[in-house]
C-alpha cells in the first residue's frame, strides 16, 4: 500500500517533467502533498502520536494547501501561466527524468536490500526526486518554476526523512518546517519583489552582476 | 550566563519592533554587541554557567565565539556612525537593526548549539537574516545578490539536512544528534553511510562557507550589501559555518574515515585557491575583490583542517587573522564608498590623498590579509606550509604558495592603484561633498583590529594561547 503511494510520488515527477502550465505544477503540488500524508499514515505503526500529528499537519496542511494556495496568488498576480522556454524539449526532459527515476530505483534496490533500516523503495523515489528537481531547477527559465522545483526537492527530502522517521527526533521535523517557512516567506516575498522590480519573472534577468563588468 | 546572549536579542528586539526610532534602535545593536562581548569575556574567564540545554561553550567553540563577539563589537561601533548617513524612514533603519539582532543571535547559537539538529536550524536561520539585510538597499543588484544567496544557501542546507539523515541511518542504534553522543559512538557507525553523510554535509554547510565549487553566491552578496553587513558575513558567517564542518569532521576522525574527509577539505581548498587566482584578476569592483579574498582565505582553513596536526593550531590563528583582518577592509570599503560614491576599481585613484586615514587603513588591512609581518596571518600560513613540508607535500606545497602569491599580487595590484596617485578631477567634488559622513566611529574599529592582528603575529597572550591550544585539540 504505502510502496503504491510512493511509487505514485516518484510518478508525480514525471508528471512535473513533462508540463509546461505552471498552474499544472502548483496542482502536483497538492498530490505530493496528500501522497506524502497518506505514507504518513501508512507507516502510523511504527511513529508514536504526537509525531503523527505534526507530520499530518506538516504535509496536509502546509505542503497540501498553504504553499500552493501562496504560489496561485503569485501565479495569478504575474500572469506568468507558463515556463515554455525550458532549454530542453519536455519529451527528452520526460526520458530523462525516467532515467533517473529507474536507475535509482534498481540502484537502491541492488545496494540497500541488505539493510534492515531503511526501505529502497523510500531510498530509491526520494533520491531520484531530489535529483529531478536540482537538474529541472536547472534547465528552466522562470524563478516560479524554480520555487517549485525547490519545493519538490523538499518534499523528496521529507519522504527520505519519513522513512526513518522512528529514528529521527521531533526537532528535525522542525527543520523542515522551517524549510516550509523559507519557501513561502522568503521565496514568495523574492518573487514578488524581483516581480516587481523587473516585470517580469525570467532569471535571465538576474545575471547582471559579474565579476568582469562594473556594478556600481 | 549562555542564556544572557541567547535572551537579550529576543527581548532587544521586540523593542525594535516596538519603538521604531533610528537613533534608540541603533543603540540597542550597540548595547546588544557591548552585553555579547562582556558575557564571552566572563565565559573565557571561566565564570558564569557554561552549558544550557542544546547549548554549551566548550573548548572547540570559545574561541569562535570570541571571534564573533569581537568583530561584532567592532561592527557595531562602525555601524553607530554608517547609520547616520541612511535617507531612510525610521521604519526601515527599525527593520535593519531588527535583522541584524537576529543575525548575530542566530549565528550566536550555531557556534553554541550542542546538536547537529540545532546547529542546522540556526544555520538555516541565519540565510533567512541576512538575505534581508542583503537586499536592504532594494537595488535591482541588491535583490540579484539576495536572490542567488537565498536559493543557492537553501539548497545547500537542503543537502546538509540529506546528509544529517544518512549521519541518522549510519549511526544505527544511536537516537540522537548531539555532538557528544555522536562522538562516543562514532566508532560502531557504518561508514559507507557515514561517508556519504560527510559529502553533504561537507556540500551543503561548504555552500554557507563559501568554499569553491559552491561559492558562486559569495561575491555578489558579500559586495551588494551594506559595508558592516559585509564585515559580519565574511568575518563572522562563514566562520559559524565552518565551525559545524569541523564538528562534522571530529566525527569523521573518531569513526576512523578522517583519510577520506582529508582528500576532500583537501580539494575543496585547493579549488577556491584556484578560482581566487583565476578570477581576481578580471575584477572591476573592490568589494568584490574582497568576497574572493574570503574564498582563498577558507580554502586555507580547508586546507588546514585537512592537514592536521600542528596545522590544526594554524587554522585557529589563521581564523582569527582573517576574521579581523578582513572585517577591517570591509568596514574600510564602506568609508571609500562614501567618500567615492562608487564600487568601481577604475574610478578609485588617490586614496590617501583624499582621506589620509583611509587610505592608510586600505593599505594597513591589505598587508594584514597578505601575511606581511608580523601580521598573525604569517604565522599561521607559515606553520601550514611547514606542516605540508613535514607531511612531505611538497607538490601542494609549492601550488599553495603560487596561488597565494598569485592572489596577493592580484589584490596589491589594486590597493596600490587606489590607494596612492592623484585623485582624479571629477571626483574632488564628490570627495568634499561627502567627506562629512565619515565620522570618527568609522575609523576606529578598523585601526583597533588592525592592531590587534599586527600583535597576534608576535605575542599571543598565555590566556589566548591556551584557549586557542584547547580549540585546536578539540577538532
Amino acid at each position: 500500500m504505502v510502496n503504491g503511494f510512493i511509487i505514485l510520488f516518484g510518478l508525480t515527477m514525471l508528471y512535473l517533467a513533462a508540463t509546461s502550465r505552471i498552474i499544472a505544477h502548483i496542482r502536483l503540488l497538492i498530490a505530493q502533498g496528500v501522497l506524502l500524508f497518506l505514507i504518513c499514515c501508512g507507516g502510523y505503526g511504527h511513529i508514536d502520536l504526537l509525531n503523527f500529528g505534526f507530520l499530518a499537519i506538516e504535509t496536509l496542511i502546509f505542503k497540501g494547501v498553504v504553499i500552493p494556495w501562496f504560489l496561485y496568488r503569485v501565479l495569478k498576480k504575474t500572469h506568468s501561466n507558463r515556463d515554455v522556454a525550458a532549454n530542453i524539449p519536455h519529451f527528452y526532459s520526460l526520458v530523462i527524468s525516467s532515467i533517473i527515476l529507474l536507475v535509482s530505483i534498481l540502484a537502491s534496490n541492488y545496494y540497500i536490500s541488505s539493510m534492515k533500516l531503511i526501505s529502497p523503495m523510500f531510498f530509491g523515489v526520494s533520491a531520484a526526486t531530489i535529483v529531478i528537481s536540482l537538474w529541472l531547477i536547472t534547465i528552466k527559465h522562470k524563478i516560479i518554476s524554480n520555487v517549485i522545483e525547490f519545493i519538490t526537492m523538499e518534499n523528496g527530502i521529507f519522504l527520505l526523512s519519513l522513512s526513518v522517521a522512528k529514528e529521527m527526533p521531533v526537532l528535525v521535523n522542525m527543520g523542515v518546517l522551517l524549510d516550509v517557512f523559507i519557501a513561502v516567506y522568503i521565496l514568495g516575498l523574492f518573487v514578488n519583489e524581483i516581480n516587481k522590480e523587473f516585470n517580469d519573472l525570467e532569471v535571465s534577468h538576474l545575471s547582471d552582476l559579474k565579476d568582469y563588468e562594473n556594478n556600481d | 550566563m549562555i542564556s544572557t546572549i541567547l535572551i537579550f536579542p529576543i527581548i532587544a528586539c521586540l523593542l525594535a519592533l516596538l519603538i521604531k526610532n533610528k537613533a534608540f534602535d541603533t543603540f540597542l545593536v550597540t548595547l546588544y554587541a557591548v552585553v555579547h562581548f562582556v558575557t564571552t569575556m566572563m565565559l573565557a574567564l571561566g565564570y558564569g554557567n557554561k552549558t544550557i540545554p542544546y547549548f554549551a561553550v566548550d573548548n572547540t567553540n570559545l574561541i569562535f565565539l570570541i571571534v564573533l563577539s569581537l568583530v561584532f563589537l567592532m561592527v557595531a561601533i562602525y555601524n553607530a556612525g554608517y547609520v547616520k548617513n541612511f535617507e531612510f524612514p525610521d521604519k526601515k533603519i527599525s527593520h535593519y537593526s531588527f535583522m541584524i539582532l537576529i543575525f548575530v543571535l542566530s549565528m550566536t547559537g550555531t557556534l553554541l548549539s550542542t546538536d547537529l539538529g540545532v546547529a542546522w536550524v540556526l544555520v538555516e536561520a541565519t540565510t533567512l537574516s541576512s538575505a534581508y539585510l542583503i537586499y536592504f538597499n532594494r537595488t535591482k543588484h541588491s535583490i540579484e545578490a539576495a536572490w542567488k544567496y537565498v536559493f543557492i544557501c537553501s539548497i545547500g542546507i537542503a543537502l546538509a539536512f540529506v546528509g544529517i539523515i544518512l549521519l541518522n541511518i549510519s549511526t544505527g542504534s544511536v537516537n540522537s544528534l548531539n555532538f557528544v553522543e555522536l562522538y562516543a559512538n562514532a566508532n560502531h557507525f557504518n561508514h559507507i553511510w557515514l561517508k556519504a553523510a560527510f559529502i553533504f554535509m561537507l556540500f551543503g554547510f561548504g555552500a554557507k562557507m563559501g568554499l569553491a565549487p559552491i561559492h558562486f553566491w559569495l561575491p555578489d552578496a558579500h559586495s551588494e550589501a551594506p559595508s558592516p553587513i559585509s564585515a559580519l558575513l565574511s568575518a563572522a558567517l562563514l566562520n559559524s559555518a565552518f565551525l559545524v564542518i569541523v564538528r562534522v569532521f571530529k566525527i569523521m576522525e573518531l569513526a576512523n574515515c578522517s583519510e577520506y574527509a582529508r582528500i576532500m577539505l583537501f580539494v575543496m581548498g585547493f579549488l577556491s585557491l584556484f578560482v581566487t587566482a583565476v578570477f581576481v584578476y578580471h575584477i572591476k569592483n573592490y568589494k568584490r575583490m574582497l568576497a574572493y579574498s574570503s574564498i582563498e582565505n577558507m580554502g586555507i582553513l580547508a586546507i588546514g583542517t585537512a592537514l592536521g596536526g600542528a596545522a590544526f593550531y594554524a587554522v585557529v590563528l589563521h581564523l582569527i587573522g582573517h576574521s579581523l583582518a578582513k572585517a577591517s577592509f570591509f568596514l574600510t570599503s564602506g568609508n571609500i564608498l562614501e567618500l567615492f560614491g562608487t564600487k568601481r576599481i577604475k574610478s578609485v585613484n588617490g586614496l590617501i590623498e583624499a582621506d589620509g586615514k583611509t587610505g592608510w587603513l586600505w593599505v594597513a588591512s591589505f598587508l594584514g590579509i597578505c601575511a606581511f609581518p608580523t601580521s598573525v596571518l604569517f604565522v599561521s600560513e607559515f606553520l601550514i606550509v611547514k606542516e605540508m613540508i613535514l607531511q612531505k607535500h611538497y607538490l601542494f606545497m609549492a601550488l599553495f604558495v603560487i596561488l597565494l602569491t598569485i592572489v596577493l599580487f592580484g589584490i596589491g595590484r589594486v590597493v596600490i592603484k587606489m590607494a596612492f596617485g592623484k585623485v582624479s578631477e571629477d571626483k574632488v567634488k564628490v570627495i568634499e561633498d561627502s567627506r562629512h559622513k565619515v565620522c570618527v566611529w568609522m575609523y576606529i574599529p578598523q585601526f583597533i583590529m588592525l592592531i590587534i592582528v599586527f600583535v597576534l603575529g608576535i605575542y599571543v597572550p598565555p590566556l589566548l594561547n591556551n584557549i586557542i591550544h584547547l580549540s585546536a585539540a578539540g577538532f
